[in-house]
């Protein structure tokens, strides 16, 4: 390595970024251009509905965990009613995710459904009920995973600060029972 | 004296000292000092730790779509396993995850749930989520000894199964019809989600006690008879033995889905629970007869 070479961020995980992207274009990319080869709307709304139920699993399966450490998924106790839970890596590896990473994470989101959303309203313009039942999927499945990982975010924040009251408590005491001691 | 820290202080710890080496016999060398500790220290050791090589074993402390799911989770895929190689960097040197379920216990519930699903290698996530169709799938479909009571049938409720059974039925039909192939599978497709999603919210009007996505889900798992009656009706095009096939399924299919629903309402009320769910499969049979 170069020591005079600056310190840039390069993606850490290229690999997951490149496959969190992937699918998401894919989909996009092909309802898009699909109209221009493709006669049969089965095959559109098949393929497509596919490879946005792929990136909606690969988003909170894998490039969730990897780029941002963050997961959420629904369960349902003993009681019999469903719970949301969201997991989130500890403080210190949070604060060590690469940067770009989950700019890019966050970003590519937020921009396919806005693609989506804009694809929709082309269809709604049109008149085209069928072509406006794909738009609905994709933009459900996006959503959904928005949604779930901004909470999970969020959670993920009220923990690190409940977390750091508490250590902050906890050394406090032990400091304070170790002053005592001392008398 | 002062050295001395409670377990309440390297708890926080045991994240920097496992950042150091990502190692799974860190976490090993750590586990066995707390059980050891917590042996001698208490007598109650609050849930069994499992041993940390099979703490990459499945999912959420219970017993993972959708995938995972979460909201309208529609997880993993079926088949091939994805072109994702395991990402060496999943191994993230991380202390396991904070849950966010409120623990009742003390300090050291990091190391109590197992589920490090936030660390497990994607192949991992994708045989679960597999196996979890597969059972789902065995539990509604097939007689097994927990029918009568649904809430623990679909605890882990998935909407893969069920999206994949929608979509097969729709271009099953599809296949079939000899006009009009995309109005076909469009109006299957709608009419089958749509119709689940009602199902459902009528369920949840007369008062009765199911969870949104449970309910779906179920409703999707109990279309896979009338799959695979779709199915023979495509390779058959006799119309009797179609009919003979339509009802045969149409009968597993309410079969399947009765106790989930006459369960969850009133019993005073479990007809008119049940009869929209019966109207919907024989319309979808007639679909299937109809079509030519």
């Amino acid at each position: 390595m170069d020591p005079n070479q600056p310190v840039t961020e390069n993606y850490s995980n290229p690999k997951t970024c490149f496959f969190h992207v992937l699918f998401k274009a894919a989909a996009l990319a092909f309802y898009i251009l699909s109209a221009i080869f493709f006669n049969s709307f089965v095959i559109i709304f098949v393929v497509t509905v596919l490879l946005a139920a792929l990136d909606f699993w690969v988003v909170k399966n894998v490039s969730g965990r990897i780029l941002v450490g963050l997961r959420w998924w629904n369960e349902i106790n003993d009681l019999g009613e469903s719970v949301w839970r969201f997991e989130c890596l500890d403080q210190e590896s949070l604060a060590r995710m690469n940067k770009k990473d989950s700019w890019l994470f966050w970003w590519t989101m937020y921009l396919a459904a806005v693609a989506w959303i804009i694809l929709g309203i082309f269809s709604l313009i049109r008149f085209q009920a069928d072509y406006l039942l794909v738009v609905g999927v994709c933009l459900t499945l996006s959503i959904a995973n928005i949604i779930g990982f901004t909470k999970c975010r969020k959670d993920a924040k009220k923990q690190i600060q409940e977390f750091a009251t508490q250590t902050i408590a906890s050394r406090f005491s032990s400091t304070l029972q170790s002053a005592f001691s001392v008398i | 004296m002062s050295n001395q820290q409670n377990y309440g202080d390297t708890i926080p710890l045991r994240s920097t000292h496992l950042h150091s080496s990502s190692s799974q016999s860190d976490i090993d060398e750590i586990e066995n000092l707390i059980h050891s500790s917590l042996s001698s220290s208490s007598p109650v050791v609050p849930s069994p730790v499992p041993p940390a090589s099979s703490a990459r074993t499945p999912s959420p402390p219970r017993a993972q779509i959708p995938v995972s799911s979460s909201l309208p989770p529609l997880p993993p895929t079926s088949h091939k396993p994805l072109p994702i190689p395991v990402v060496p960097s999943v191994h993230i040197p991380a202390a396991p995850p904070v849950p966010s379920s409120s623990n009742p216990r003390s300090g050291i519930e990091g190391f109590g749930p197992p589920p490090n699903t936030l660390t497990e290698p994607v192949w991992d996530t994708v045989k679960r989520d597999l196996s979890r169709i597969v059972s789902n799938l065995k539990l509604v479909v097939f007689p097994n000894p927990y029918r009568e009571d649904p809430g623990k049938a679909l605890r882990d409720w998935d909407l893969w199964g069920p999206f994949f059974f929608i979509v097969f039925l729709g271009l099953v039909l599809s296949w079939s019809a000899s006009v009009k192939k995309s109005e076909v599978f469009a109006v299957a497709f709608a009419v089958l989600a749509a119709g689940a999603v009602i199902l459902t919210l009528n369920v949840l009007l007369l008062g009765g006690h199911i969870i949104f996505f449970q309910s779906l889900s179920l409703l999707g798992y109990c279309l896979f008879p009338l799959d695979i009656g779709a199915l023979i009706c495509l390779m058959k095009d006799n119309v009797i033995l179609k009919i003979i096939v339509v009802s045969v399924t149409l009968a597993w299919s309410s079969w399947a889905a009765y106790p989930f629903m006459s369960m969850a309402v009133n019993p005073r009320r479990k007809a008119l629970a049940l009869y929209p769910v019966f109207l919907m499969y024989v319309s979808v049979g007639f679909l299937i007869i109809a079509i030519d």
